[in-house]
């Protein structure tokens, strides 16, 4: 299908479009290692002094491991949840009989396209009211309540290619609708759960809005919110150390994604949506 | 055969027998109907907790005038001068403003017994009651003077606890709820109209009130226009340059290249979009500070190193539309490669034959084989570049000057954070209920491109 | 155990599948539901098995009513078209599922397993996965599945229908084995005749949601109820040519053809239109009546050949032979045809 027509001027012109970001990710990396003249990019030292704020905490805000821990615990709770509640609720679109199911599909297709961010100001209020601002468990449940749709319809999509014959043989074995769930159908879509929840977390991992509306201080604090602080106080202004921050953020992110590569793309792409 | 005559024995066995044997214990579990509704409880507590509530309380937000000033829970009613002007400005009730807020001494029956709780002489309230009762003094020092000249002629100090007791000033007083407002104030001046109470009220309520005032604004406000207008600038210019045409030529320039380059590209291009969001818009500061790439490259060509990012509103848009633009751009990249990777190859070998050149074969076969992955881009990608508030949130902030500021980003200027520090809540519930209405709207056209009735076919074990 | 459906209809939504249908399985017996797809013989074995609901009517196994009984109670082993092995698990634990869901001893487990492995010949092929079987050994480890629990009755769903020529055969007598070595009473549905008439003892034969004619293959064979039946039954197919019936003898329509009224069927008055249908075994070197036509196609089957002859009216028979030197294409011929295996429909369809 490329047949015998050139392919480098595609390459080239791909090249150069592409080579404001390479050249941002790239120096991302070599900032972080090195030093280099004052109005210069080319390094002309290798230092680790950009990485010091792993062992030095700054005064008037948290420790970096502290942070670290809170953004782990961020995205690995909002993944559980989102799995656990879109692969109970995915399998009832997919397969129950359950009255108003079809509503439910319909609602949940809105929300996956509606945006929860407009929602954030009542939110905001409602989390102040109840005494979940500024608190870790407040932010989960709402980054889990607005990543719950495309969740669902995925975990529907993976579902529905599961063959009915597996259910019924199940059933004609005598397994309650519960067992077949847990026993032979859960395991059919396991390569599913599994990107989802690789989805999930980098999600949250990389959420900034929310907790930074709805957590921005003290305990409950995110890397993001951390680095976005720090990039906003004009009286420390080091870039370097800005972007070792940013790499030590990335890190997981750039791993999880080399290795799963294939699997994000199509969910990010919109997965098995429309 | 063993097994054989084991399993034609048993199935002969009486059904009774059978019947016990394989009797199991499923319960609510087995039927689809309790494990559906079971499976969808906490999906449903999410929504409604999370989308419907909200969804009403920004409505119902819409129409307060809740500020960090008001709180979110009901207030109080506090007299002080503040209260006591917008009395006089607003209700053109100075007069009244004035008494109340004067220092009066009223003696009355709610003073004689308070008196009598205090302990004081039985006759000095009788002759209190006899002489005084009704008269109202301007200072404490008139009020004491007619005490001393009673018949009793109680000593200083009495004189002193006895005039405490019929103070009646509002100044500075802080009530708890409307009775006892009204009650104090009338103590003052027995003959207040209901208009007036009702001013008095709404004049010293700290908590915040009900109004259409805040879309009153929004429709008469410049800066609504302006906004909007920025808003749909924004969105267009995005979605038209990277979301879908940007995102176009990568799918179609990576489909004619080998897949080893093509993969790379895609890489490359998928980075901005898995790239948390402050590091990613850090990095383009990095480009664009003024001490940041851009400068410096360019100060070796005389150009005088700036902020190009926030230099002009120009390139402050500029940026803004290229940093979104280059998220949005791979999932556009990835919806539309796997649809021309769906066209037959045969397509493309008799397009070959018949001697079509490239840019016919996009033309011909390509592009109309898009038509519905752009339609589905463009919904999805409007809806939330419209509410879209990171990226732009983290590069410009709506500056300089306001001059990017978009809906979304206006919101949260508004309610959730500005230099003031008084947080308008109400207001931005207001802006939200804007953009509320026309998610609503957009996701459900968004429903209606597709073929919902497929999605959802029967489920085929019916129990 | 026997097997009842009494007055059983079955709807979905508006569309009425199966309206008023009354069968008996009997005990021990393996039964064909033959017809072409879409007639229902699908919906009456998920009924059977209760994956679907019955509208109205009664399933009894023996003396038990359970219309109302679910599927995980009804003990109903079934073997589907796909065989829907839980890919996940080994041929053991496959097999072993049923009774691990019942909290079988797992000793107990493992030796029923190994029992019904013997019985269908996998018994070197417990510790594999099912992707890493040939659809024979799936087969059968579906078949072993659904008897390891000694279900009341076992229904097949099209359980050759995925198979290649050669295994379909060997898998038809496998199957009829087992069920005969079991003693299960067993249901087949198919649309494959063959199948049916070499698998089963009786035959109910299905179109449109109907029952059409319930007997032994023989005798269906011999004595089809209907055109319906006559046509599905055989291959190749029986063929058909419109008549009219005149003085006591079938006029062949637009033909100088006359065929006696066989003795088993009655004699239509002068003037009804019927239907002749006449077997491509009948038609050939011996008989009582002529039939004269063009021999227009000829297929070689190795042993017979096949021949197409077209009558002057333009409808096609069917003759099979010994192959003949004979004989060539456009020849013109007259063969016979014994008046007692012609075939007399009415216009409806209904043998007369």
């Amino acid at each position: 299908m490329i047949g015998h027509l050139r392919t480098w001027p595609i390459v080239l012109a791909l090249t150069i479009v592409s080579a404001p970001l390479v050249l941002m990710y790239v120096f991302l990396f070599v900032d972080t290692i090195s030093n280099a003249p004052a109005g210069s990019f080319i390094p002309n030292e290798f230092t680790l002094e950009h990485w010091s704020f792993l062992w030095e905490t700054r005064p008037g805000r948290p420790s970096i491991w502290r942070v670290t821990l809170n953004s782990f615990l961020f995205a690995t709770s909002t993944a559980a949840l989102v799995l656990v509640i879109s692969s109970m609720a995915g399998y009832v679109l997919s397969r129950l009989n359950v009255p108003g199911r079809t509503y439910f599909l319909a609602g949940v297709m809105v929300l996956h396209a509606f945006p929860a961010i407009t929602l954030i100001v009542a939110i905001f209020l409602v989390l102040q009211v109840v005494g979940l601002y500024n608190t870790l468990i407040g932010v989960i449940l709402v980054k889990a309540a607005i990543d719950m749709p495309l969740g669902i319809w995925l975990m529907k999509g993976f579902y529905d290619t599961v063959p009915w014959e597996i259910e019924m043989a199940g059933i004609q074995d005598g397994a309650s609708r519960f067992t077949v769930w847990r026993k032979l159908v859960l395991p059919q879509v396991k390569p599913g759960i599994f990107a989802l929840g690789l989805f999930a977390f980098l999600l949250g991992w990389g959420e900034f809005i929310l907790p930074q509306v709805l957590a921005p201080s003290g305990n409950a604090q995110v890397l993001s919110v951390y680095l976005a602080g720090l990039i906003a106080d004009d009286n420390n202004f080091d870039m370097n150390m800005f972007k070792s921050v940013g790499l030590f953020y990335m890190m997981p992110v750039l791993i999880l994604f080399f290795v799963f590569q294939n699997r994000l793309m199509n969910i990010y792409g919109g997965g098995s949506k429309g | 055969m063993n097994a054989s005559r084991d399993i034609a024995e048993s199935a002969r066995t009486p059904i009774g027998v059978r019947a016990a044997q394989s009797r199991l214990h499923l319960g609510w579990l087995s039927s689809s109907k309790g494990l559906g509704i079971l499976f969808l409880l906490p999906a449903v507590v999410l929504v409604v907790l999370f989308f419907l509530m909200p969804v009403a309380l920004t409505g119902v937000f819409a129409f307060t005038n809740m500020t960090t000033a008001t709180g979110i829970t009901g207030g109080a009613y506090q007299v002080s001068p503040g209260t006591l002007r917008v009395l006089t400005d607003r209700y053109g009730m100075g007069e009244l403003a004035e008494r109340l807020g004067q220092p009066t001494y009223v003696v009355d029956e709610q003073g004689l017994a308070a008196l009598e709780e205090k302990g004081i002489d039985k006759n000095i309230i009788d002759s209190l009651r006899d002489g005084l009762l009704g008269k109202t003094y301007a200072s404490r020092r008139e009020l004491e003077r007619d005490i001393r000249g009673l018949p009793d002629r109680p000593n200083t100090r009495t004189v002193k606890s006895i005039s405490e007791e019929f103070s009646r000033s509002l100044a500075n007083a802080r009530f708890s709820s409307r009775e006892s407002l009204i009650a104090a104030a009338e103590a003052i001046d027995p003959d207040l109209t209901d208009e007036e109470k009702e001013a008095l009220a709404a004049s010293t309520y700290t908590g915040w009130t009900w109004t259409t005032e805040n879309f009153r604004r929004l429709a008469s406000s410049p800066t609504t226009r302006q906004v909007l207008f920025n808003t749909l600038f924004f969105v267009a210019m995005t979605l038209v340059i990277f979301n879908t045409g940007y995102a176009m030529v990568l799918a179609i320039a990576t489909h004619y290249i080998p897949d080893r380059p093509a993969g790379i590209f895609r890489i490359i291009w998928f980075l901005p979009r898995i790239s948390p969001v402050v590091i990613y818009v850090l990095l383009w500061k990095w480009l664009a500070w003024d001490t940041g790439f851009l400068s410096a490259f360019l100060s070796n060509f005389g150009v005088r190193p700036r902020n190009w990012m926030l230099d002009t509103a120009t390139n402050a848009w500029f940026f803004v539309i290229v940093i979104n633009g280059f998220v949005g751009a791979s999932m556009g990249m990835v919806i539309f490669a796997s649809a021309i990777k769906a066209i037959p190859e045969s397509l493309f070998h008799a397009a070959s034959v018949d001697g079509a050149y490239r840019w016919q074969q996009i033309r011909h076969i390509i592009l109309p084989q898009l038509k519905w992955p752009i339609l589905f881009v463009t919904c999805y990608q409007t809806l939330s570049l419209l509410t879209s508030i990171d990226q732009t949130l983290l590069a410009t902030n709506g500056g300089p000057g306001g001059a990017t500021e978009v809906w979304s980003l206006w919101i949260y200027h508004t309610a959730l954070n500005n230099y003031a520090g008084n947080l308008q809540y109400g207001m931005g519930a207001a802006m939200a209920l804007v953009l509320v209405v026309i998610g609503i709207v957009l996701s459900l056209i968004y429903l209606r491109l597709f073929n919902y009735n497929a999605l959802v076919a029967k489920p085929r074990i019916e129990l | 155990m026997r097997i009842l459906l009494e007055h059983f209809s079955k709807s979905f939504g508006a569309v009425k599948v199966i309206e008023d249908m009354t069968l008996e399985i009997k005990d021990g017996e393996m039964l064909a539901l033959l017809g072409p797809s879409g007639c229902g013989k699908s919906t009456t074995l998920f009924a059977i098995c209760g994956i679907h609901r019955v509208t109205s009517g009664r399933i009894l196994f023996g003396d038990r009513d359970v219309t109302n009984v679910p599927s995980q109670e009804r003990n109903v082993g079934v073997v589907f078209q796909s065989y829907a092995l839980y890919p996940h698990m080994t041929v053991a634990d496959n097999i072993a599922f049923p009774l691990r869901i019942r909290k079988m001893p797992e000793a107990e487990v493992k030796r029923q397993v190994e029992e019904i492995a013997g019985l269908v010949h996998i018994e070197g092929l417990l510790g594999r996965r099912p992707a890493e079987l040939s659809g024979g050994q799936q087969q059968r480890v579906a078949l072993a599945r659904a008897l390891v629990r000694r279900p009341n009755v076992l229904l097949l769903d099209e359980p050759l229908a995925n198979l290649d020529a050669k295994l379909r055969l060997e898998m038809r007598s496998e199957i009829r084995r087992i069920q005969l070595e079991t003693g299960i009473t067993a249901i087949l549905v198919t649309h494959d005749q063959v199948e049916a008439m070499s698998m089963c003892d009786r035959i109910a034969i299905m179109n449109a949601g109907e029952i059409i004619q319930i007997a032994t293959p023989q005798e269906m064979y011999r004595n089809p109820r209907t055109a319906f039946v006559a046509g599905f039954l055989g291959n190749p197919p029986i063929a058909f040519i419109e008549a009219e019936a005149r003085d006591g003898s079938l006029a062949v329509k637009n033909a100088d053809i006359r065929l006696p009224v066989p003795k088993n069927a009655t004699v239509p008055p002068d003037g009804t239109p019927v239907i002749i249908g006449i077997r491509p075994e009948s038609l050939g070197t011996e008989g009582d009546a002529t039939i004269r036509g063009r021999v227009s196609f000829i297929e070689t089957q190795g042993r017979e050949n096949l021949y197409d002859i077209t009558l002057e009216n333009g409808s096609v028979l069917r003759s099979i032979q010994r192959v003949r030197d004979d004989i060539a294409l456009d020849d013109v011929v007259e063969w016979k045809v014994r008046s007692d295996d012609i075939f007399l429909f009415a216009e409806n369809g209904e043998r007369l």
